[in-house]
């Protein structure tokens, strides 16, 4: 009998203590206000650098597999367009093994501490940072759908009297974009994991939000775990979405 | 030389002439093609045989630049297309191309195959494009399927559309490059009509193809092409009935 009672009052301490836990870390002086900033940054960043991104990545893939397939017909013509590839190819050669062969943080705190040390909001250059970074993982993707495309899709085209790039853009491009959207989006995923690592420079991301609120209230648990919540929600959404288009992409597949 | 040769070209009435061609890989050390010359005139339909890796398919893919010759001229309509900066897309629109594997565009329906090239490179309308690419679907027999898509077609489907395809852009000359080679045999019949056809109509042919009845009943001219070069070439009758090489001999011995 007296056991039991004991067994209810625990189960009362701890939905106390766990209530006590929630106000003080999200419910007193607005905490959960930071919470929101942080993720409202979070989105923010990963969706910029996605556009950047996919800029960069689209046009240093169109630099590189144009030189890949046209290599034999500027060598055989030469003269400045040749340069001009070979110089442009070279680059995107350089860009690619840096940016994939180093730590996306030490960027980060490259751009922050040297490059842009005259920049005072943060927010911009990490935008940039992972811009830039994205980039590269994008035109990879992108680049490996151009080539995966058969080539006899390309000689087709240009069989027609299309020159390169109409070919490319009413024939190829429309099935790479088919092809690689899927990975395209896990890409962007990973990017929104990616950002947690902005408070390195100063921004409040969701990540950093969570870690100050335990700064001041000395709970861990309960901001953490927050975020960690957070980020699955968002990315199982996200992947959820993804699994949507595959399936309509697949359709459309005759 | 070259003018001569320009001269040449255009006296001889030849749609496409080639000079000496050559195409080398590997820095010379494998000669696909070695030294070919040959002229086709308007109308003419010239079968290419050949055992495999004689330089046969390489020949074909030479005259729209598909391969890029190591040396040598090809001349259309007297223009020498394989020098530096011709411009190749011009003149590919005039040379239809049919391939082995038919290469028709998988996330468009047939009619959109059909029209994309005409309208985009001959400034045609889609009412123009899409009434002429009826016209000629309906003479292979499949105006019924110009809202299919390509995976829904049979091989033999498939490679009738990739002719119609090349023949919406009216050109001159069309090469064909093994066409009925990854069709089911009882499929190739259908292909070889449309071909025999086409033939019937005056166009200018090329056909890579190891179809020899069908060499033998269309071809005005058959060319053996051994090792890069052309080894002999004549009348279908005289190739068939009468050859003179040892290599063709050879050929047509473990052919026929």
């Amino acid at each position: 009998m007296l056991a039991l009672k004991e067994k209810e009052e625990n189960k009362l301490d701890w939905f106390n203590s766990f209530k006590e836990d929630f106000i003080l870390n999200f419910v007193d002086k607005g905490r959960w206000k930071m919470l929101v900033k942080g993720f409202g940054n979070t989105l923010l960043i990963t969706l910029c650098s996605v556009l950047i991104g996919i800029v960069i990545g689209v046009l240093i893939a169109t630099v590189r597999s144009t030189y890949d397939k046209n290599k034999e017909v500027y060598e055989k013509n030469g003269g400045a367009k040749y340069i001009v590839m070979r110089v442009l190819n070279a680059v995107c050669n350089v860009y690619l093994t840096v940016v994939r062969g180093t730590p996306v943080v030490v960027q980060l705190l490259i751009f922050y501490f040297i490059i842009f040390a005259f920049v005072e909001n943060g927010l911009i250059i990490a935008i940039i940072a992972f811009g830039l970074n994205s980039g590269a993982y994008v035109a990879e993707i992108f680049r490996g759908g151009i080539m995966s495309i058969d080539n006899g899709q390309f000689e087709a085209g240009r069989s027609l009297g299309f020159n390169y790039f109409q070919t490319m853009i009413y024939i190829v491009i429309p099935q790479v974009i088919k092809n690689v959207l899927p990975t395209l989006c896990n890409e962007f995923i990973v990017l929104l994991k990616e950002t947690s690592i902005a408070g390195y420079v100063g921004i409040m991301d969701l990540t950093k939000a969570g870690d100050l609120i335990r700064g001041v209230t000395f709970s861990a648990f309960m901001p953490l775990i927050a975020v960690a919540l957070i980020y699955l929600v968002a990315v199982v959404v996200l992947t959820q979405l993804v699994k949507l288009l595959e399936r309509r992409l697949r359709r459309s597949e005759r | 030389m070259k003018d001569s040769n320009i001269i040449e070209a255009n006296e001889s009435g030849a749609v496409i002439q080639t000079v000496e061609l050559c195409k080398h890989y590997k820095g010379g050390e494998i000669k696909a093609l070695d030294g070919v010359s040959i002229s086709i005139q308007k109308g003419e339909v010239v079968v290419i045989i050949g055992p495999s890796g004689s330089g046969k398919s390489t020949l074909l893919r030479s005259l729209n630049l598909l391969e890029i010759p190591t040396s040598g001229s090809i001349f259309f309509h007297g223009e020498d297309i394989a020098a530096k900066n011709a411009n190749v897309d011009l003149h590919r629109q005039k040379m239809g191309m049919v391939f082995q594997h038919f290469n028709l565009f998988p996330h468009m329906t047939i009619l959109k195959n059909l029209t994309i090239a005409p309208m985009k490179l001959l400034g045609k309308t889609k009412e123009e494009a899409e009434e002429k690419a009826m016209v000629l679907l309906s003479k292979v027999g499949l105006a019924d399927r110009a809202e299919s898509y390509p995976s829904q077609l049979s091989g033999g489907q498939k490679q009738r559309i990739a002719i119609v395809r090349a023949l919406c852009m009216e050109p001159e000359v069309m090469l064909f490059d093994e066409p009925t080679s990854a069709l089911d045999p009882e499929l190739v019949g259908e292909v070889l009509d449309v071909m025999k056809s086409l033939a019937a109509s005056g166009m200018t042919m090329l056909c890579v193809t190891h179809e020899m009845g069908f060499a033998r009943e269309v071809a005005d001219r058959v060319v053996f092409m051994s090792d890069g070069v052309i080894v002999e070439q004549g009348s279908p009758d005289k190739i068939f009935t009468a050859p003179e090489s040892p290599r063709l001999k050879q050929f047509l011995h473990s052919i026929l």
